[in-house]
């Protein structure tokens, strides 16, 4: 299929197929794959980018899981470096962040696979979490951490999403979704759920009514092709539920884990997956660049090679940040605006379901003078 | 002016462009006496005083024992395959014992001998007159054939090797033949606005020149029509010179050259502006920018504030992939010494100066330039990019000793001073640029690296770096470096609140100043890095503006064949990205810097890192020198 021949089916709103995504993937002309995701991008979304204040919370960094991706996790309590929050130190995070007026939307809370907290400890979490500021949003677990809580604590993955959505889970990140071939999984992350599981925690979550997010962790090991497939088994749940919000790619980091040896994925990668997720997921509604993961100039560029979305100010991010990413901690709305604005487009700050929260006006009380850094 | 100008020309065929004005007298003809001769006695004839002007082989400019200057814009140049200047025989080049040369052109013979010598062959060479030279092959002894000769011998020879080619494909540069040189001063601008006229003339009648000369030599007329249209180049753009500079270095290095030479140029008369067209579209603009179409002051301002930045980014893309169609991203290895930071200038927006006599502030010694010398030999450096301050301690002597002191002891290349640097020589030691430059050449200084330009607009200059040289003298002192045939890059920084006029107003002098001399390289920009500096940061100096200002450069510095992207400022993502907005060159593996990291700007990579960023891009990575010469 040549790129004209893909290009019309995009302007016709016709799904791509499996070669048509390989073929994106190997278009040699970044730019040409950059123009055409950002017609998508604009007949969607305009000229508008959203973003969220959020706040991560990651309460534990003892996990089973073992992968070769992750610099984060440690296996024991006894190794240098592990640790596992008390429920107050959890909720303090929170708080802080509360009593400094920060009006956060959103709490985004992920963690390591840990054996011994029990199930309580997630329900409490969350329940105190609320207490603090009800109107608060609970982004929380991703599936491979559901799956775990089921197995561990022999429960439905049904009733553990119930138990959680009553003690104020909002929503799903879309995080563990790794690559879902198998040939990868058993190299990188072979503890992990499968893709299957993976895939069947976000169904029941769709529809419990949950909405969700998805990923994919791009660099490792993993061919054109594999990208290919784990984009299109994300469209087809997403045709069965429509319950996915946002696609996220993630940029694979090599500091600090077994995967060491391994480049990590250039700019022109990261802004031509963010491309082809744009064209290829055309019933998933955003396309995320998260600046953690891409670096603040390569997601600010994505902007224009089909990502809507900025994520959020983020606070206190550990995992990409054990991995080597050389990002702040966190940004502050103004420069969030500012980034936005530099681009060239027209910043909305969202909540973790993207009802505007604030735009125009609002927001430039919150931003610094004539685009300045701080 | 009321004496003739004797020009002294070659007569073959792809010298007829040149020629063509005059020969019909189109062009000069109450100022030029035209007469034909070989190439060989066109340059004797300058040196006898019988011409004043000879359209003579760049190795009779070499040897000559006067000085000689070139005329600007004018030359006989290949790119690849030249087709008149081959290498023959009935055994491939490595099996040669000997090699006869054609007693015509010099250059041609320097050319066979140096590209034999690169290959690590030794065969013996013998002069043999030119009309005897296709006689001359037998056995193991090949023959170099030169001129229109080379038209003819198609099939006559199993072994066959353009040298042409082999030159391009060697260093990927184009190589000069010819040019129209003389003693300084013989000629007038006025006199250079009539050759390149001539020139133009020519250039419109290619086709017809080659087909009449088909028809007199009884050859298919397409052999001349497409020697003419495919295979000679009649313009001295800058890769031009840099070839030739290439050439006449590499010659001397091998010992076939004297002394060094460089390509010194006769003054330019000043380049015409672009006609104005009635308002078209900007996608009308873009494609006529990308097909390499000049663009005009106001067509520039409008696509920088108007354009959306993906079509502007395709549209330099575009041009770049013409301009370098084999998808080669060059790189160099070099380090960055900045040998002093004691300066006066105090430029408020920036972080590493001190002003003499400050506790912090240093001029390196002998010693610790000694080691960085020798580390930067270690890592495969071939150069140094020399910057300082503007220290009042420091004479011209100093320089000269240190020029002398680093080329006696390490085989490295000195791109050094910034015209500001220059210009603060002439004024401590009262002398003029061209006596300082002359100088410094004399004592090692190969290049001229174009720093301290920063917005060249006055305006701009007298709120950030009141003290620093004018936008005029800035281009005086490159344009005075380009006539003595140095090599030079131009810069620039933005994000000072310039205006969408003045930043385009800055690379319109650099493309005028281009125009006459084509003495730069590249271009390099960058915005401005504030962290620390005393001047507060007002301006977007964002990523996004890096490539709109990037990609705008492409299209705008349509004479300049290497647009730099600057990942030290920007960080290796956007340097990379960068690689799709126009820039071919990702500049240098520096192993250190200091200037932007006081600046709070610390990004380092190795050369291997640079190689995997070029090949992400979707390019072939190759280590250059100063030059753009490919190196192996």
């Amino acid at each position: 299929m040549t790129f004209g021949a893909i290009s019309e089916k995009v302007s016709a709103g016709l799904p791509l197929s499996f070669d048509d995504g390989v073929a994106l993937f190997r278009e040699p002309d970044l730019l040409k794959l950059g123009a055409l995701a950002n017609q998508v991008r604009g007949q969607r979304h305009g000229d508008r980018t959203t973003f969220n204040r959020n706040l991560h919370i990651n309460p534990t960094n003892l996990c089973v899981a073992g992968c070769k991706l992750c610099s984060f996790s440690r296996h024991s309590p006894e190794q240098p470096g592990a640790y596992t929050l008390s429920l107050s130190q959890a909720w303090d995070k929170l708080k802080a962040r509360l009593d400094a007026g920060d009006p956060v939307t959103e709490v985004h809370v992920v963690g390591g696979l840990n054996e011994a907290l029990p199930f309580d400890y997630y329900v409490e979490l969350l329940a105190g979490l609320k207490r603090l500021q009800p109107a608060l949003h609970i982004k929380a677990f991703s599936a491979v951490e559901i799956f775990h809580f089921h197995k561990l604590f022999q429960l439905a993955v049904r009733e553990v999403l119930q138990r959680l959505m009553a003690a104020g889970l909002g929503s799903l990140p879309g995080g563990g979704a790794e690559i879902f071939a198998s040939r990868v999984r058993q190299r990188i992350c072979p503890n992990k759920c499968n893709a299957e599981e993976w895939l069947q925690v976000h169904r029941t979550a769709h529809q419990m009514g949950l909405r969700s997010n998805c990923t994919m962790l791009y660099g490792t090991i993993e061919t054109v092709e594999e990208r290919v497939d784990h984009l299109l088994r994300l469209r087809a749940l997403q045709d069965e539920t429509h319950g996915f919000q946002s696609f996220i790619p993630l940029a694979f980091h090599p500091d600090n884990n077994a995967l060491a040896h391994l480049p990590a994925p250039s700019a022109v990668d990261d802004l031509r997956v963010c491309a082809v997720a744009r064209l290829v997921l055309h019933n998933i509604p955003h396309i995320k660049a998260y600046w953690i993961s891409l670096g603040i100039k390569t997601a600010q560029t994505a902007q224009w090679f089909g990502a809507d979305d900025l994520d959020g100010t983020v606070q206190e991010e550990k995992i990409y940040h054990l991995a080597g990413s050389e990002t702040p901690q966190a940004l502050a709305p103004a420069e969030i605006v500012r980034l936005i604005r530099a681009a060239g487009r027209t910043p909305v700050e969202r909540d973790t379901l993207y009802n505007v929260v604030a735009q125009g006006e609002e927001l430039r009380a919150g931003a610094s003078p004539a685009g300045a850094q701080p | 002016m009321s004496q003739r100008l004797r020009l002294a020309a070659v007569s073959f065929l792809n010298a007829r462009p040149i020629t063509y004005g005059i020969e019909q007298g189109l062009v000069g003809v109450e100022r030029f006496d035209l007469r034909f001769a070989e190439p060989s006695r066109c340059a004797a004839a300058v040196a006898a005083g019988e011409a004043d002007l000879g359209l003579m082989p760049i190795a009779g400019y070499a040897a000559s024992a006067e000085e000689l200057r070139v005329v600007p814009g004018i030359g006989i140049a290949s790119r690849g395959p030249v087709r008149t200047v081959v290498l023959v025989g009935q055994v491939p080049w490595e099996e040669m014992t000997a090699i006869a040369l054609d007693g015509a052109s010099r250059t041609s013979q320097m050319l066979a001998r140096l590209l034999t010598k690169e290959r690590g062959l030794d065969p013996d060479f013998v002069e043999i007159p030119h009309d005897q030279i296709a006689d001359a092959v037998s056995g193991t002894r090949g023959a170099l054939i030169i001129g229109d000769l080379g038209l003819h011998i198609d099939g006559r020879f199993p072994h066959v090797y353009d040298l042409g080619e082999k030159w391009h494909s060697l260093v990927g540069l184009p190589f000069v033949y010819a040019v129209w040189a003389g003693r300084p001063g013989v000629v007038t601008t006025e006199d250079v606005a009539l050759l390149q006229e001539s020139l133009r003339l020519g250039l419109q009648r290619r086709a017809e020149i080659g087909r009449a000369w088909a028809l007199d030599n009884r050859v298919d007329p397409a052999v001349g029509e497409n020697y003419l249209l495919e295979n000679i180049r009649h313009r001295l753009t800058s890769d031009e010179i840099s070839g030739a500079t290439a050439f006449l270095a590499r010659s001397h290095q091998a010992g076939l050259l004297a002394k060094p030479m460089r390509v010194r140029l006769f003054d330019a008369p000043a380049p015409l502006q672009p006609q104005p067209r009635s308002a078209p579209s900007l996608d009308h603009l873009l494609t006529d920018a990308a097909a390499g179409q000049r663009l005009s002051l106001d067509e520039a301002v409008r696509l920088y504030s108007e354009a959306p930045l993906l079509d502007l980014g395709q549209a330099a893309d575009l041009r770049r992939q013409s301009l370098h169609p084999q998808g080669v991203v060059t790189y160099i290895i070099d380090r960055n010494i900045n040998y002093t930071n004691a300066c006066t200038t105090c430029c408020s927006f920036c972080n590493f100066h001190r002003t003499p006599g400050h506790a912090q502030a240093y001029t390196l010694s002998r010693e610790e330039l000694a080691q960085k010398l020798r580390e930067t030999v270690e890592l495969g450096g071939v150069q140094v990019l020399l910057q300082g301050g503007i220290n009042p301690d420091l004479s011209l002597a100093y320089y000269e000793d240190l020029f002398r002191f680093m080329k006696a002891n390490f085989p490295l290349a000195i791109h050094g001073l910034s015209p500001e640097e220059i210009r603060y020589l002439s004024e401590r030691e009262g002398l003029s640029v061209r006596i300082v430059l002359e100088r410094l050449v004399a004592a090692g200084l190969d290049s001229v690296p174009g720093g301290a330009a920063e917005i060249l607009d006055d305006e701009i200059r007298r709120r950030i770096s009141p003290k620093k040289c004018s936008a005029d003298t800035w281009i005086d002192v490159m344009r005075e470096a380009h006539g003595l045939g140095l090599r030079t890059t131009a810069t620039m920084v933005f994000g000072f609140g310039e205006s969408p006029c003045q930043l385009l107003g800055h690379m319109e002098r650099l493309r005028r100043l281009q125009d006459q001399t084509a003495g730069f390289t590249a271009f390099i920009c960058w915005s401005f890095q504030a962290e620390g500096t005393r001047l507060p940061l007002s301006d977007d100096t964002g990523s996004l503006r890096y490539l709109r200002v990037l990609a705008l450069a492409r299209l705008y510095l349509d004479n300049f064949p290497n647009l730099q992207v600057s990942w030290v400022t920007m960080g290796p993502a956007v340097g990379q990205i960068a690689l799709r907005f126009g820039g071919n060159d990702f500049g240098s593996a520096m192993i250190e810097e200091n200037v932007v990291a006081t600046a709070g700007t610390v990004f380092k990579i190795s050369a291997n890192d640079i190689e995997r960023c070029i090949r992400g891009a979707g390019f072939l990575p190759r280590r250059r020198n100063m030059r753009y010469e490919l190196l192996s």
